[in-house]
């Protein structure tokens, strides 16, 4: 039985450095995680190829594989939008939310992957994901609303200002570890199984546990991409609401 | 403990990068299929629609035409019919008319022959009476008056009733 560091450094095939990258820019210090930020290159590739095979040959009468599969996810996403808020509002946000979607699924599916793994897995990345979701906020509330949009946190008490300044607070901090805490506890798990159940336990049947696990991770993985895009959606419906 | 370094400026970037080009390069092309499928559907329904109502006007239009020959036969019927009645009824009244007419006629004739077979009667009386009276007188007259006898004679017969 291996220790899950153990496993991590068997299972480190492309070599990745433990290290952030680090650079300084004038007088500024940056770190930046490698195997993060490549594995999220990897991602970007990949739903750019998606995304390029799927409208390569669109056709309006007859949607090939692909297409179908993009066409799905743009209109099951577009009902989503428009359920939560009025069209033209959110014909803005609609492409916003189809690449949260897309560029999820791609990067917790790719850690299924041996060998890869996800970009989401780092709470770096969930965090960027959901400080963008957290502008749009403010930027959807301030574009439709203009500064009147900051008047409902005196609503419907000053008193309540605390609290939903913490409850605007909460909403990114909520989306970073949702997403993170899932896929990456999906990654350690696929490590530990693999430590606890190495060897022999192999041949006489420990991978079932592994493979149990990856199918069930496939679910979890298009299930957070499913909630992180459907609660962006609803907390920028909720800030461009007319009703207060 | 949680680090959050460089790594989260880069996937915000990275992030919007990736953003930028789906849309320029796939969300471009597939919202424009999207909606040419949705005009196509929604021209094929309003032509569908369209093309129902000319249709059922095309219809109604037919059934007025149709409803309206079916007057006119009815009336040119009727018509035909009263034409007939009245042409029998005129060809009766034609018919009673010859009839009485020849009727007349036939009694004029008879008039006329009556009289006719009168006048040679009454002639014929007055010749066999002035012969006969010659007889008896036994002297013979001229025809002169014996001429005038016979008219004095149809005169006075004429004036008879009979």
């Amino acid at each position: 039985m291996l220790s899950f560091e153990q496993v991590e450094e068997r299972l480190n095939f492309w070599q990745w450095p433990h290290h952030p990258y680090e650079v300084t820019v004038g007088n500024m210090h940056l770190a930046f995680n490698v195997k993060t930020m490549v594995m999220t290159w990897v991602v970007m590739i990949l739903v750019a190829i998606f995304g390029i095979v799927a409208t390569r040959n669109a056709n309006m009468r007859r949607p090939n594989g692909t297409q179908n599969v993009l066409e799905a996810v743009w209109e099951f996403i577009r009902g989503l939008v428009y359920e939560n808020m009025d069209k033209k509002k959110g014909n803005a946000l609609l492409s916003i939310v189809i690449t949260y979607f897309i560029f999820i699924l791609f990067s917790n599916l790719i850690g299924l992957v041996p060998t890869m793994s996800s970009p989401t897995a780092d709470y770096n990345t969930t965090m960027a994901l959901a400080l963008c979701t957290f502008f749009l906020i403010f930027i959807f509330g301030i574009r439709y609303k203009g500064l009147k949009y900051f008047k409902h946190y005196l609503e419907p008490f000053p008193l309540f200002l605390p609290i939903i300044i913490v409850e605007d607070l909460a909403k990114p901090i909520t989306l970073t570890f949702r997403l993170y805490g899932n896929i990456y506890a999906g990654e350690v798990l696929v490590a530990v199984l693999l430590g606890l159940l190495g060897g022999w336990t192999h041949v006489l049947g420990g991978f079932v546990a592994s493979t149990i696990w990856l199918a069930f991770s496939i679910f979890v993985g298009l299930i957070q991409a499913f909630i992180f895009t459907m609660l962006s959606i609803v907390y920028v419906s909720q800030a461009v609401a007319d009703h207060h | 403990m949680l680090e959050f370094n460089a790594t989260l400026l880069a996937q915000i970037a990275d992030f919007i990068i990736l953003l930028i080009f789906l849309r320029a390069v796939v969300y471009k092309p597939l919202t424009k299929v999207l909606q040419d499928r949705q005009d196509h559907i929604e021209n094929n329904v309003a032509a569908a629609e369209k093309e129902r109502q000319e249709a059922e006007q095309l219809k109604a239009g037919y059934e007025a035409e149709m409803r309206r020959a079916r007057e006119q036969a009815q009336e040119i019927i009727q018509k035909a019919s009263k034409a007939g009645e009245d042409q029998a009824a005129e060809i009766l009244e034609n018919a009673k008319k010859e009839t009485v007419r020849q009727k007349e006629a036939a009694l004029a004739e008879i008039q006329r022959e009556k009289d006719k077979a009168m006048a040679e009667l009454r002639d014929q009386v007055a010749n066999l009476s002035v012969l006969v009276a010659g007889k008896i007188i036994g002297r013979k007259i001229t025809d002169d008056i014996q001429h005038s006898m016979v008219q004095e004679f149809i005169k006075e017969a004429g004036e008879l009733p009979c």
